[in-house]
This record gives C-alpha cells, sequence and structure tokens, in this order.
C-alpha cells in the first residue's frame, strides 16, 4: 500500500507542504514523490529503525513526573518540514535584527537606561521584572552582547505570516535535536538527500565555539571553555554532553569549579587547577552564584559573578539577559527594533495585550474565551491557558490571577499555526507546528540553517513542547526550483 | 584536561564493566562445574555467593540458597547493587557523564548492553537461555574493550578506565583463587577430592586461562600449581601479578603517583614473598585476606590522590 496524497485534508489550514488546492509547493515536490512511492510497509519499518536508533544513541530528554525523573526517547516524524531558501533569507534577516535589538536593549537596561528615559520602556515594567539582575548593573560584556545563544519561536498563521511567538534568551535549548534529526534523516532516507538540494545544518557547534571562543578575556590561540550543566538530572543533559562534545569543551558541575583569591575561576582536574576562560551556562540566574543569586543553590559556583565582573572570565549567557525575555518584553520589541537601530521589523509579533494596562485587560477579560493567556516568566508551555479550549472554571482561575498580578500576564489571538503532513497509522495526517531557530552572537553573528521544527502528534493540538507530547521534524531549507 | 569528577567517573565505570563481565564468566564456569559433579558433592551454587562476598546481602533477603535464587540475585537483582544488571545499569550512568570523553560510539555500545541486559535479565532464565546471554554479554564487553583501547586516545581518561579494570580484575582473580576458602575452609587435606580438580578447572575456565594454562605450566590441575599460575604469571593478562603490573604502568603515566605507586609495590612484594606449596590452606586464605586489603588501600589512595579534590595542590 502506498500513501495516497490526493485524500491529504487540505484548506482548512496553512499547510507547509500541500497549498490550498491539495497540489504539493514546488519545494516539497521530490521529497513527497519520493515518500509517496515507498510502500507504507517500508514507511513504517524504516521509522522503526530509526526509533530504534533513538533508543540506542540515546537521544533522550528527562521528564519529571509524579517524583521520578523518566528518560524518555526523543520523539520523532519522519517527514520533514521544508521551507525555500528564498524565504530563509529573508527570517535568517529579521532574526539578526532582532537579537541585535534586543542585545543593544539588555545592554542600555543595564547602563544608561536611554530607553526609559525616552519613554520607549516603562520604568514601572523594569521595576516589576523579575529578571532584571541588580548585580548585574553597569556590566559590559565583550561586543556589547548579552544574549549570546538565543532560541527565537516563530510561527505560521492562516494569512501564511511567519510571527515571532517568543524569544528565549535563559538557556534555550533544543538545538541538539535539531542536529540529531538531520542525522537520522541522512542515516535512513539517504537517498531523498541526492533528490533535493538541501542546506547542510552541522555548521551550529563550530559558529558556538567560534562565538564562544572569541568572549575569551585571555588571549590565547585555544582558551579552555567549559560547559556548565546542572547533571544528569536536567531535561537537557543529554545536549549538554552532546554539544560540549562536538566543541571540544569540558562539560563541568558547579562543584567542578572554584574561584580563586584571584578572581579567576579554575577547574578542578586530576593535575591541579586548571583556569576557566568561557564559561557556557545551562543553568538559571538563580542557581549561578550563591554568593550573589540564591544562597541555597548548590548548582552554581560561588565567587563566580564576581569573577565575571572583574573581567576573568566569559559567561554565555550574560547573567542578567533574561530581563529581555519576558513575555510583556516582548510586546515591546517591535518599538525597541525602531529605537534601536530604525527600522522596521522584518518579521512581526503576533498582536499581543498587555494585562497591565487597563485597556487591554478589560479586553482580556472580556474575551478569555478566544484568547491565549500566558504568564510573563514560565517556559516550556507551563501556566499557559488556550482559552477556546479550556473550561470555564478555569477560565474563571485565569481571570483571577490576571486580576491579582496584572504585570505577569499578557494575551493573544489563539492563532491557527499552520500545519504539515505527519506519519499517523494509516498514511499522512495535517499536525501543528512551529519553528524554534537559534542565533548567536558576540563577534559576529550565525543564525542556523532552518531550526527545530516542533510538532503537536495529537490530532487538532496546538501545544508542541516535548515535554508535552510533541514531537519533532526534520527542518529542510531548500534552494528554490528553478 | 581530565576533570577530578570525569576521572573518577570513568574509573568506576570500567570497574563496573569488569564487574559485570567476572560475574558472567564465573557463573557460566560453575555451571559448567556443577553439572560434572556426582551428587552430595561438597560444595554448590553457594560457592558463588561466598567467593564474591555476597553471602550475606543474599541471605538478608532470600530464605534459600538454591540455583534459581542465587541467580536471580547475581543477575538480574537490582535490589543487589552487585548482580550483573546493576553493575551494567551504573556503568551507563556513569558513562553518560563522559559522552566528550569517550568515543560517541562507546556510549551507543554501553547503552545497547545495558537496553540488552534489562530486557534479558528481568525475568528468569533457562539453563540454556542464561548461558547464552551471558556469553553474550561477555563479547558485547569485549567489543567494547576493544573500541576503547583502538578509537580512544590512550591519555589520561584512557589511564584511569585501565586503573579501574585491572583494580576490579585483580580483586576477582583473588577471590576466585580462595574459593577453597569459600568451600572447605575446614579441612586441611584437600587434594584427594575429586571434586576439587573438577574445581580447578572450572576456576581456569572462569578466568578464560585454562587453555594457557595447560601450555605454560601442566596439564594437571594441582592446585598449588593453579594458584601459583593465577598470581605469579606474568604473561596471562588476568592474573594478579600481570594487574600489578597494569596498574604500575597506568600510574606510571599520571601526575603525582607516589603516594599510589609506593602501595602498589607493597603489595608486589607480598605476592614475591608468599611460598603457596608449604602453605596449609587456612594460611593461604589469610595471605589471600591481606592481598585484598592492600587492594582496598590502593583503590582508596587513587581516589584521595586524584578523585577527592582536597589533596591536590593548587599550582598557581
Amino acid at each position: 500500500m502506498k500513501i495516497d496524497i490526493g485524500s491529504y485534508p487540505h484548506g482548512s489550514f496553512y499547510d507547509e507542504l500541500i497549498d490550498q488546492t491539495g497540489k504539493t509547493r514546488p519545494v516539497a515536490k521530490p521529497m513527497i514523490d519520493y515518500l509517496t512511492n515507498l510502500d507504507l510497509h517500508e514507511i513504517n519499518s524504516r521509522k522503526a529503525a530509526i526509533d530504534a536508533e533513538i533508543l540506542n544513541m540515546g537521544i533522550t530528554f528527562t521528564v519529571y513526573s509524579e517524583g521520578e525523573n523518566i528518560d524518555r526517547a526523543w520523539p520523532f516524524d519522519i517527514v520533514p518540514r521544508v521551507m525555500a531558501a528564498s524565504e530563509w533569507r529573508h527570517v535568517e534577516r529579521g532574526l539578526k535584527q532582532r537579537l541585535s535589538a534586543l542585545n543593544l536593549f539588555i545592554d542600555d537596561l543595564y547602563n544608561d537606561q536611554r530607553v526609559v528615559r525616552d519613554g520607549v520602556f516603562p520604568a514601572e515594567i523594569l521595576e516589576g521584572s523579575k529578571n532584571f539582575r541588580r548585580q548585574c548593573v553597569g556590566m559590559k560584556p565583550p561586543f556589547g552582547a548579552w544574549a549570546n545563544i538565543c532560541g527565537t519561536d516563530l510561527v505560521r498563521d492562516a494569512d501564511g505570516i511567519l510571527y515571532v511567538l517568543e524569544d528565549n534568551l535563559r538557556v534555550p535549548s533544543g538545538v541538539s535535536y535539531m542536529l540529531a534529526n538531520r542525522q537520522l534523516m541522512k542515516r535512513m532516507f539517504p537517498e531523498i538527500f541526492t533528490a533535493s538540494s538541501i542546506q547542510a545544518v552541522d555548521n551550529y557547534t563550530t559558529n558556538l565555539y567560534e562565538t564562544l571562543a572569541a568572549m575569551s578575556p585571555r588571549q590565547v590561540s585555544r582558551p579552555v571553555i567549559a560547559l556548565l550543566t546542572p547533571g544528569i538530572y536536567n531535561s537537557a543533559y543529554y545536549e549538554h554532553g552532546y554539544l560540549a562534545q562536538q566543541m571540544g569543551a569540558v562539560l563541568v558541575e558547579g562543584r567542578d569549579l572554584v574561584v580563586e583569591k584571584d578572581d579567576c575561576v579554575y577547574m578542578k582536574t586530576v593535575n591541579g587547577l586548571r583556569q576557566v576562560d568561557v564559561i557556557y551556562r545551562r543553568i538559571d540566574d538563580d542557581y549561578l552564584d550563591p554568593e550573589v543569586f540564591r544562597a541555597d543553590s548548590t548548582l552554581g559556583v560561588p565567587g563566580l559573578i564576581r569573577s565575571w565582573r572583574a573581567g576573568k572570565v566569559g559567561i554565555a549567557n550574560a547573567p542578567g539577559a533574561g530581563v529581555a525575555d519576558d513575555k510583556v518584553v516582548y510586546t515591546f520589541v517591535p518599538k525597541l527594533i525602531h529605537y534601536y537601530l530604525d527600522q522596521d521589523p522584518i518579521i512581526p509579533n503576533v498582536p499581543s495585550y498587555l494585562c497591565m494596562n487597563e485597556e487591554d485587560r478589560k479586553y482580556v477579560l472580556a474575551n478569555l474565551d478566544k484568547l491565549v493567556v500566558k504568564p510573563a516568566n514560565e517556559s516550556g508551555g507551563y501556566g499557559i491557558l488556550i482559552g477556546p479550549r479550556a473550561t470555564q472554571a478555569e477560565r474563571d482561575a485565569c481571570a483571577e490571577q490576571i486580576k491579582a498580578d496584572p504585570r505577569n500576564f499578557m494575551a493573544q489571538p489563539t492563532l491557527n499555526l499552520s500545519t504539515a503532513p505527519t506519519l499517523v497509522s494509516g498514511g499522512l495526517a495535517p499536525r501543528h507546528l512551529d519553528l524554534r531557530p537559534f542565533i548567536l552572537q558576540s563577534n559576529k553573528m550565525h543564525v542556523t540553517t532552518g531550526g527545530l521544527t516542533r510538532v503537536a502528534l495529537r490530532e487538532g493540538s496546538l501545544v508542541v513542547n516535548s515535554s508535552q507530547g510533541g514531537s519533532s521534524k526534520d527542518t529542510w531549507i531548500v534552494e528554490d526550483p528553478a | 584536561m581530565m576533570l577530578a569528577r570525569t576521572a573518577e567517573n570513568i574509573y568506576w565505570m570500567n570497574r563496573y564493566l569488569e564487574r559485570a563481565e567476572n560475574m558472567a564468566r564465573l557463573i557460566n564456569a560453575v555451571s559448567h562445574v556443577l553439572l560434572d559433579l556426582p551428587r552430595g558433592a561438597s560444595f554448590g551454587w553457594d560457592v558463588l555467593i561466598k567467593v564474591v562476598g555476597l553471602d550475606e546481602a543474599f541471605h538478608r533477603t532470600y530464605a534459600e540458597a538454591n540455583e534459581e535464587n542465587i541467580l536471580r540475585f547475581l543477575v538480574g537483582d537490582t535490589n543487589n547493587a552487585g548482580s550483573i544488571l546493576s553493575c551494567v545499569e551504573r556503568a551507563r550512568e556513569n558513562s553518560r557523564t563522559l559522552r566528550e570523553v569517550l568515543p560517541s560510539l562507546a556510549w551507543e555500545r554501553i547503552n545497547a548492553m545495558f537496553l540488552t541486559a534489562r530486557h534479558e535479565f528481568s525475568s528468569a532464565l533457562s539453563a540454556t537461555a542464561r548461558y547464552q546471554a551471558l556469553a553474550a554479554l561477555i563479547s558485547r564487553r569485549q567489543a567494547l574493550s576493544g573500541l576503547l583501547s583502538e578509537c580512544m586516545s590512550h591519555d589520561a581518561a584512557y589511564r584511569f578506565l585501565t586503573l579501574g579494570g585491572y583494580i576490579e580484575r585483580m580483586d576477582m582473580t583473588t577471590r576466585i583463587v580462595d574459593i577453597n576458602a569459600a568451600v572447605l575452609m575446614p579441612r586441611h587435606q584437600v587434594s584427594d577430592d575429586p571434586a576439587l580438580d573438577l574445581l580447578w578447572m572450572g576456576v581456569l575456565t572462569s578466568l578464560n586461562a585454562n587453555q594457557m594454562y595447560r601450555r605454560h605450566v601442566s596439564v594437571h590441575m594441582r592446585s598449588s600449581e593453579v594458584i601459583e599460575f593465577l598470581l605469579r604469571d606474568m604473561r596471562f593478562p588476568r592474573t594478579v601479578a600481570y594487574c600489578l603490573s597494569k596498574i604500575e604502568s597506568s600510574l606510571a603515566q599520571l601526575p603525582h603517583h607516589e603516594a599510589p605507586l609506593k602501595l602498589l609495590r607493597m603489595a608486589q612484594r607480598r605476592i614475591d614473598q608468599m611460598r603457596f606449596e608449604s602453605l596449609p590452606p587456612p594460611l593461604r586464605h589469610e595471605y589471600l585476606e591481606a592481598m585484598q586489603t592492600d587492594l582496598i588501600a590502593l583503590d582508596e589512595c587513587v581516589a584521595s590522590e586524584y578523585f577527592r579534590f582536597e589533596n591536590i595542590e593548587s599550582e598557581l
């Protein structure tokens, strides 16, 4: 039996691969032709081989559930998401523009605060920000870049336009899965890669290494780079190990590091103490340094902020960078792009209502059944209310929370997220998805080729987070057909 | 540049792997021996738990020391930290933190070893299935050792790997040589028990040493000669003397090795000075226990010298 692409439902959502009339979009044609020529049995057996490969390679993420850490195999769908290179070049410019503005904004907040004095960004939002770190005021990280690694979530609405959904500037994860997805596709469907001209993704780790190395305070040919992980129980531990391995960095935990009297950071090696130049930390600000932030943190390194402030170590992302990773700050990004760069935003924001503004709040409370409400500082899809799918009791509870702490909430219209064909039992069915590209900034800027596509496996579901039953796809940037 | 914590993890990863392999060898060898024994022989399955020093732990959980219980305990019981499955699982947990140090294929192999072990060992096995599953585990470990030896730089990480492996192997060999004590501790005259020849054959088989013993020493299994071989032979890679020489060469290539090397030389001297032929079994047992004590001291010294950071001088 073969897949009958003719019976694929079309027209009710924007589909990435199939147009409104049911025709395969030109960029995806060689791939869809290839898949629909394979026997369904053959496709399923390759899918099973991929799943076995994922288990053997140990590509996992950890979910904390019912008091236990469960290591889950990385979920993967074999049908790639395909984008045209011409569209991607536009997106890439937009992402660089956005991160440049965000870094100028963070640097400004911790230094002159021109943006507040000029009345572009309200002082009361800054005062209420949980992620603004007083301890970082006056710092000037190298190249003015605070967020060196950013994961920006993009979604496509029914109008076919890509919007920015959020910017992850704290410790964004997922890039190793993007790399693993490509590796899996190449191992299992090598033939497809000869049929299309698909851009490679694996320069990411080299770019990441160079981004970090450029931040070294010591001018040495091979600075010592350490990836600071909370340990094996962290949900992204697989990624930490993978990136360290690919960069030739040392994977360290807080207890492996020590700050000495000279304010330098050292790691404890079998040969004694060795100086560390740059730390790629995958630990939240709160846990980074018990001398400065949470005193009960055992994950961090006492004195790390002192060392950083003394210019003895580079830290990516810079402590405090999370001030711009806030769903309320998000709503200001288009204005910030105008303010700092004097440019129009290349990729638009999703229209948003800020509950701290009285007028917006009234609208949100009156229209909870139509809106998605998000708390300002949560990640992983936690604490989100999807109005049209919630019960009245859930909406009432949400309304109470908004009234109690308006600064902490924003709302957006429920988007009709685009879909793409996804393998389900019996063939292909449309499932909703998003896209997380990663953007790097220190001495240069880099954007991943494509990014991590996450897909909601349940029919009709809009929740793509892997911690909540989402899957993923390989993402192809393909030269436009002539 | 080797983190102290990483060194400790790699050391223990290989100790666990070696322990799992040795246990599998021992179980398969003893199974063979027991098949040849006459009814009412002087020893049985309980020799296994005594040799590996887990008889007390066993009796805390199990009432009867029969074949089924003992094998469940030693193979797939995750409540027993010394079972094969527990060892492979702990090796895998350790190797998880070593992905940037080990060749990436090594992690996949250890992970696959664990997934297979969990699948095969979690339920009771027939004698045939058990033999095959254990033999398969041994060959997977050997493939892994080959991979590590041939595809990994012989750097500091590799020294800690070999250090852990040989310390664990020496531990097992001394325990196995002491099998006499486990079986027949009270008696003085042992050489006329025909079952014992079979047992020594089993001992050599468990160490894969039987062919090499015959080639280099004798076709007869006399206990004093077998012991002499297993302790002092420098050619066979599972003897105590061989393990000590490998531990020595691994230490020699690590920094600040004076203290552990000193302990190692003490253990070597003890073996050199022993005269087994003239020793009655109870005294042999004491000597072998003293060697276990040497080994524990060495392991302790390696830990404080390299893993626990308080002893490492800052080189600022």
